[in-house]
């Protein structure tokens, strides 16, 4: 049976992606194959995200961005407990969790979100996240084919960066990933302007922003192009 | 008797298989796998080769110190049946020795000294992939049963595929290890971005400029500068004005 299942999973992503495997391109027809309304992959070391391997659209990429902001939600989920995380109903929650998290999910329109490990044997690498703009659980088959889908990526990931010189990021990987580089821009200046190291300017940054509900990129573009000076 | 030896054949299969999904130390698994061989397969020892780095063969476990000695000879002579297992990837099939003729006269001369009198061999395959061989020695020069045979092809074929597995894992584990340093090594950059270009009260890209030219001009790495910008290790040479317009 799961012989089946990745044979047809297979034959779809080949049709769907045009023959390309690269992990962006696998991202992007997700939403297809599992039948969810989005996907985004985030890549993670330690205790964040490193940055978003592939977004499939301006939602996702909110997703992305709250939980690099927040440092909660599905993906930091899934990945710090090494398992599925399942939230089928984000207006009516059965756990509850990520309060920084939910309420500006649900403002962006996201009713319902997963979390899926991206693993390749013990190697762990962050997490796939899928959404729907409607409440409602994963079927069997949806659920299976999403592990199916992490699996793939995760791999293509590794083979991609297996081929990558050393100490380098593969090119594949790096064309579509985003690393947050002006949050990490404003970073340095803010660590500057105050005399902090880096690590706590990061901090002070994400309090800034989640006290003002702005995304942290937002606030990291006004303080690179100096509209902005945290004190 | 029979029925104890099949119990205790399934329980050392149950422990190989728990190879594939716990940590263990391929050593320590393939010596197991010897002496298992010798407990209950009828033969007198065993030794297990592994090709690492791929194409090298080198002996990693023994039953026994004769067999050792037998075995280093066989890699030092180029000459025995676990190398031509290994490649050809192939069994070789029981094969009685002769002092200094047949298929390895002078592996035969040795093997005869430490009492063995014939051999056979597995290759350690899965599919398309061989990474080494098993040598079975009897110090008798009957066959072994062919149910034994069958029973040394399962150990075999489980032993391998952990073997394989366990390097596959660490593979992947090396290689995201990799990815995580080169997208730190980014981040940084894009941090020291930021600290040069309000030190120097100039834009990201200048900074990124100066940043680039400075570990040029020092033979440095753009990371460990990057990083000593971060650190505020880093000489203020670096990021003051160019006094020549940068070539």
């Amino acid at each position: 049976m799961s012989g089946d299942r990745r044979a047809r999973v297979i034959a779809a992503v080949e049709a769907k992606s045009g023959g390309e495997w690269s992990p962006a391109r696998l991202c992007e027809v997700t939403p297809d194959i599992v039948g969810v309304t989005g996907a985004g992959a985030m890549l993670m070391s330690g205790d964040l995200s490193q940055g978003s391997l592939c977004t499939t659209n301006s939602v996702t990429n909110v997703i992305d961005d709250l939980q690099f902001t927040l440092g909660e939600g599905p993906c930091i989920d899934a990945y710090h407990q090494d398992k599925v995380v399942l939230e089928p109903d984000l207006a009516h929650p059965a756990t509850a969790r990520w309060f920084a998290f939910t309420p500006k999910a649900l403002e962006a329109g996201i009713r319902a979100i997963f979390g899926f490990p991206l693993r390749e044997g013990a190697a762990r690498l962050g997490a796939l996240h899928l959404y729907q703009d409607k409440p409602g659980y994963l079927s069997d088959d949806q659920h299976a084919d999403a592990l199916l889908m992490a699996e793939v990526i995760a791999r293509q990931v590794i083979n991609a960066q297996a081929g990558a010189s050393p100490g380098r990021m593969a090119e594949d990987l790096e064309a579509t990933a985003d690393f947050h580089s002006i949050v990490h821009n404003a970073a340095g200046i803010v660590s500057v302007q105050l005399g902090v190291s880096v690590t706590d300017a990061l901090v002070r940054l994400r309090a800034y922003a989640f006290s003002e509900n702005r995304l942290v990129r937002d606030v990291a573009e006004d303080i690179v192009n100096k509209r902005l000076r945290l004190s | 008797m029979e029925s104890s030896r099949d119990q205790n054949i399934i329980h050392y299969l149950i422990d190989l298989a728990d190879n594939l999904v716990e940590d263990f130390d391929v050593v320590e698994l393939l010596t197991g796998l010897t002496h298992r061989c010798v407990d209950m397969l009828g033969i007198s020892a065993a030794g297990v080769m592994l090709a690492s780095p791929p194409g090298e063969l080198r002996l990693v476990a023994t039953s026994s110190e004769a067999m050792q000695l037998v075995e280093l000879f066989e890699l030092q002579a180029h000459e025995g049946p676990c190398l031509d297992a290994f490649h050809t990837g192939k069994p070789v099939e029981h094969e009685i020795l002769r002092h200094g003729s047949g298929r390895w006269p002078r592996f035969s001369i040795v093997a005869l000294e430490a009492g063995f009198q014939s051999v056979f061999a597995l290759p350690l395959r899965l599919r398309e992939t061989t990474i080494g061989a098993l040598n079975l020695f009897s110090m008798g020069e009957s066959p072994m049963a062919e149910a034994d045979i069958v029973v040394a092809g399962g150990f075999a074929d489980l032993a391998t595929i952990s073997v394989i597995q366990y390097g596959a894992a660490l593979e992947a584990q090396r290689v995201n290890e990799q990815l995580s340093q080169a997208i730190t090594s980014r981040i940084v950059i894009e941090q020291a971005k930021g600290v040069i270009s309000e030190r120097a009260q100039i834009d990201l890209s200048e900074a990124f400029s100066r940043l680039r030219n400075y570990g040029r001009r020092h033979s440095t790495r753009l990371a460990d500068v990057a990083q000593n910008a971060i650190d505020g290790t880093l000489d203020p040479e670096a990021w003051a004005a160019p006094p020549t317009p940068d070539a």
